[in-house]
């Protein structure tokens, strides 16, 4: 299995695709940890969130052959990481609406690095209020550190819908960490 | 998380694998979500530049008027339309949601198809080839179906007044 630990997961992938099944077990190696993060920032709960990354693995075996290898493999399997959570929150109903009309002028010139340390420091209780739509790209952007046109691939969404939405977390999430740790 | 469970993970889902219990669907599958969604998507903006075109062509010959949608309808065939709009949605029910392909803004691609449909159809009006197809052709029924029905029951437009 050694081997293949040079290779890129478009070619383990089709390594798959062609019968080596066994070399699943490396693509699970690799994202389990990052996929379970990114669902426990989605939904708070630790079972949900393992259910939801058990059943994007399943899902993303049974449609490998659908896959395009020229595309970039972290972007599809958040995309079906990100499918299955949405239907746990419809399944459960846990949807907490955040008020967009609360003025977040809060002063402070907040710099990436500052923001990616907060978040990281406060990451459930901040995200947790903050609306999914808000903190999904958020949490794409500087604790998964993809690239605006990643999360554009993994939410279907066009770059600049990524980039206003990734502004305003930023606004919320000032906001909310003030309030918070205060 | 622990070691532990993420070992766990990767066996329950190893286990499963191995088994056979959890199975790839074949590359076929896809291939044929995906030439069913294009052939659908084909013939339903070809459908429709054609259904626009005969439209303008009436509409520049005869008038406005919705009776003569009617008749159009009438000689039209209905099944192609609904067999396109068939083909794209089973063609998405197979691909589902683990393709890029249908990832980018809905309204802009639909607004961009409608005008692209109206442009072509204009194009097609333009350069005379309703002319041509209402003479000779496939198609000509289409044409003269509908022109001798409007005619026959309005008379000649030059006879109306």
């Amino acid at each position: 299995m050694d081997d293949y630990k040079n290779k890129t997961d478009e070619e383990i992938v089709e390594l798959i695709s062609k019968g080596n099944k066994d070399l699943y077990a490396e693509i699970i190696r690799r994202y389990q940890t990052r996929l379970m993060r990114y669902a426990q920032y989605l939904v708070d709960d630790y079972a949900k969130a393992s259910d939801a990354v058990q059943e994007s693995f399943i899902k993303a075996y049974i449609n490998l052959n659908g896959f395009n290898t020229k595309k970039k493999f972290s972007s599809w399997i958040y995309r079906i990481v990100h499918n299955e959570v949405i239907n746990i929150i419809d399944k459960h109903k846990k949807s907490i609406v955040f008020d967009e009309s609360i003025d977040f002028d809060s002063g402070i010139n907040v710099e990436d690095s500052y923001m990616k340390e907060e978040l990281a420091a406060h990451t459930h209780e901040c995200l947790d209020s903050m609306d999914l739509k808000y903190r999904e790209p958020l949490s794409l952007y500087y604790l998964e550190d993809k690239s605006y046109e990643e999360i554009g691939d993994i939410l279907r969404l066009p770059i600049g819908t990524v980039a206003t939405r990734i502004n305003r977390a930023k606004a919320i999430m000032r906001k909310i960490c003030q309030t918070k740790t205060r | 998380m622990s070691n532990k469970n993420e070992i766990n993970l990767e066996n329950k889902i190893m286990g499963r694998v191995i088994s056979g219990e959890v199975k790839m669907k074949p590359r076929l599958y896809f291939i044929l979500g995906s030439i069913m969604s294009f052939v659908g998507l084909v013939g339903l903006i070809t459908g429709s530049v054609f259904f626009t075109n005969l439209t303008l062509f009436l509409i520049r010959k005869q008038g406005p008027g919705t009776g003569r949608l009617l008749l159009m309808l009438d000689s039209f065939p209905l099944w192609v339309p609904f067999l396109a709009v068939l083909l794209v949605i089973l063609g998405s029910m197979v691909l589902k949601k683990y393709d890029f392909s249908y990832k980018r803004n809905f309204p802009v691609l639909v607004l961009t198809l409608l005008i692209a449909v109206l442009l072509s159809a204009k194009i097609i009006d333009s350069l005379g080839l309703n002319e041509i197809w209402s003479r000779r052709g496939p198609m000509k029924r289409f044409y003269t179906s509908d022109q001798q029905e409007v005619l026959g029951k309005q008379g000649p437009r030059y006879n109306r007044y």
